[in-house]
C-alpha cells in the first residue's frame, strides 16, 4: 500500500506539455496586429502549485513579414534575448484533482521575465480538469513600456500600448 | 509650362507611384517560404543537440534565427487537424530536434515514418526541452 501511494504521488508529482499555445493581439485604429507562437514548454508542479513557462520569442509568427521582423529586431530584440519566461505559483494548487471531473478558477501570481526585464504579474486562471487530463487558459494584460519595449514615435499610433497575452494549454502529460 | 517642368512633373509622378507601389507590397509582404531560403548550415541532430547542451549562448550565437538542414531519424510524428504538424527527430532521450511544419507540407508529412531517416530544412528559433525550428520543409530528397 505505501509502495502504491509513493508511485501515485511521484507520478503525480510534475506535469508538462511542450505544445502550449501563447497568442497576442494589439488592437488599435490604424490596425490590427496578431502573433502566434505554438511551441510553449509547461512545468506543472500540482502538490506545490509552482508553474513555470518558456517560449522562444522567434517562435512567434505573425501574418505580415514586416511586422515579425520589427517584433524580433526592433521591438524584444529576440537575438539579445531569446526566451521569455514566466515563473508562477498557483494557489490551493493542490485542490484540483486529476481524478474529478471539474472547472476550477485559480489565483496565480509569480514574475514575467522578457525583454530582460522581470516584472510581478498577477491573474486568474481557468484550468479544466476532464477524464484525466487537465487543460488550462488564462489572459496576462501586458504594458510594452514595464518590459523596456519601446515603439518609435512613427508607429506608435499602430501598436496599443497595453497587449493581452493570451495563454493556452490543451493538455498537460504525465512527467 | 516649360519642357524641363512637365519632364520634372512626370519623373515625380513616376516616383511616387514606384515607391507607393513598394511600400504596399512591403507592408502585405508574408514571411518568406523557407524552401526558397539560402540554407545557411547543414547539420544532424546529433551535432545540433550537442551544441546546445554544452552551451546555449555560443549555440545562439551560431544558429538562431539561420535557416538550417538538420538529418536524423524520425521518433515522433504528431498532427492536429492537419494544421499543426510536427516531426521530432534525434534518439537523444529527453533532447530532441523539433521541426513545426509549414501547413504546406501536410503531403511531405504523410511521406515521413517514425523510424525513418529525414532531412528538415526550417528556421532555428531556439532551445526549450527540444531544439526547436520553426516554417519548416521536408527536403524532397529525403522521401524519394
Amino acid at each position: 500500500m505505501v509502495f502504491f501511494l509513493q508511485v501515485c504521488t511521484s507520478a503525480q508529482t510534475k506535469l508538462f506539455t511542450k505544445t502550449g499555445t501563447i497568442s497576442f493581439f494589439s488592437k488599435t485604429n490604424i490596425e490590427n496586429i496578431s502573433a502566434r507562437n505554438n511551441k510553449v514548454l509547461a512545468v506543472w508542479e500540482p502538490l506545490s502549485g509552482k508553474i513555470e513557462f518558456s517560449v522562444l520569442m522567434k517562435g512567434f509568427e505573425f501574418e505580415k513579414a514586416l511586422m515579425q521582423e520589427h517584433f524580433n529586431e526592433d521591438y524584444v530584440e529576440s537575438d539579445k534575448y531569446p526566451k521569455a519566461t514566466l515563473k508562477a505559483v498557483i494557489e490551493n494548487s493542490n485542490s484540483i484533482l486529476l481524478t474529478t471531473d471539474k472547472t476550477h478558477s485559480v489565483k496565480v501570481n509569480g514574475t514575467l521575465t522578457m525583454h530582460g526585464v522581470t516584472k510581478p504579474i498577477s491573474t486568474i486562471a481557468t484550468i479544466k480538469v476532464k477524464d484525466g487530463i487537465a487543460s488550462a487558459t488564462a489572459v496576462l494584460p501586458v504594458l510594452l513600456a514595464d518590459y523596456n519595449i519601446k515603439i518609435p514615435a512613427v508607429v506608435a499610433d499602430n501598436i496599443n500600448k497595453k497587449i493581452d497575452i493570451s495563454i493556452n494549454i490543451p493538455a498537460f502529460k504525465s512527467l | 509650362m516649360s519642357t524641363f517642368k512637365k519632364y520634372a512633373l512626370v519623373a515625380i509622378t513616376i516616383i511616387i507611384a514606384i515607391a507607393s507601389i513598394y511600400g504596399y507590397r512591403e507592408f502585405n509582404r508574408k514571411p518568406a517560404d523557407v524552401s526558397s531560403l539560402k540554407t545557411q548550415v547543414v547539420i544532424t541532430a546529433d551535432s545540433i543537440i550537442a551544441a546546445y547542451e554544452r552551451d546555449e549562448v555560443k549555440a545562439n550565437e551560431k544558429f538562431l534565427g539561420k535557416t538550417i538542414v538538420v538529418n536524423g531519424v524520425v521518433s515522433e510524428m504528431n498532427n492536429e487537424h492537419d494544421t499543426l504538424l510536427n516531426v521530432i527527430i534525434g534518439n537523444n532521450g529527453l533532447r530532441n530536434v523539433s521541426c513545426l511544419l509549414n501547413n504546406t507540407q501536410l503531403e511531405n508529412y504523410k511521406k515521413c515514418s517514425v523510424g525513418k531517416p529525414v532531412f528538415i530544412k526550417g528556421i532555428c528559433t531556439g532551445f526549450l526541452a527540444d531544439v526547436e525550428l520553426n516554417r519548416c520543409v521536408i527536403v524532397a530528397d529525403t522521401i524519394k
